[in-house]
């Protein structure tokens, strides 16, 4: 990991095209503004992580899912029956 | 198909080599947790199924049961921001496509898992697509979805 240290105000450039500002710094929070290409996602690290794990569990549960693959729509949102 | 199905080509049991590039979706950024699978393919296995697969073109092992959210969550409503709908080319939220993964646990066969809070949205006109992380919405990694129990 590469280790640099700013000061509020202060910036730090990743490859050509994003940067990275400190804004404001209030007790142990450091508030990040972040201009980056809008191509390329940016997410808190704790919250991405919780989606990569869920698509892990979804990928692995899925061998067990072919019995669900024939379940139909369920009926409370099938369309209404025009006929009376 | 064999028993090698689980294994090499995922719950679909579709050749990835067998799928026309027109129904390729381009996640640019792969998915968070897989990176490099960028090309995807949704699967209809069975018609009128709730639920459809998500299959990996470049990892065939990779691949996901997913469903349209509001068959099950009817007031789902997650919000893209600009930069969100701007990252697709997306002018107005009616122009996507988006659906949920599914998680199923071996404890309850009859409840599966949406996960509303990272739907994966797609712009159908330039296929390209990426997963969202809405982690301010309040929508739950697993909303609980108890399903009428099958007949044996």
């Amino acid at each position: 990991m590469l280790v640099l240290s700013r000061k509020q105000g202060e910036s730090v450039v990743i490859g050509n095209d994003i940067l990275v500002t400190v804004l404001e710094v209030r007790g142990d929070q450091i508030r990040l503004g972040i201009d980056a290409p809008r191509s390329i996602t940016v997410h808190r690290q704790e919250v991405y992580l919780q989606v990569a794990r869920e698509n892990s569990a979804a990928i692995a549960s899925s061998d067990r899912g072919s019995p669900l693959l024939r379940r139909p729509v369920p009926q409370a949102v099938a369309k209404p029956d025009p006929e009376p | 198909m064999g028993a090698e199905r689980a294994v090499t080509t995922g719950v679909s049991g579709t050749d990835p080599n067998e799928i026309p590039e027109d129904k390729v979706i381009l996640f640019d950024e792969g998915i968070p947790g897989l990176p490099d699978c960028r090309r995807f393919v949704i699967l209809d296995l069975a018609p009128d199924s709730a639920f459809q697969v998500l299959q990996s073109v470049d990892t065939p092992g990779v691949s996901m049961i997913i469903t349209v959210p509001w068959l099950f969550f009817p007031d789902y409503a997650p919000e893209l921001s600009d930069l969100e709908q701007a990252s697709l080319g997306i002018a107005r939220s009616e122009d996507v496509a988006l659906f949920c993964s599914v998680v199923l646990t071996p404890e309850d066969k009859d409840t599966v898992f949406v996960n509303l809070m990272g739907p994966f949205v797609v712009n159908p006109n330039t296929r390209r697509g990426c997963q969202f992380v809405l982690a301010g919405s309040g929508y739950p990694l697993r909303a609980p979805v108890k399903l009428p129990k099958v007949p044996p």
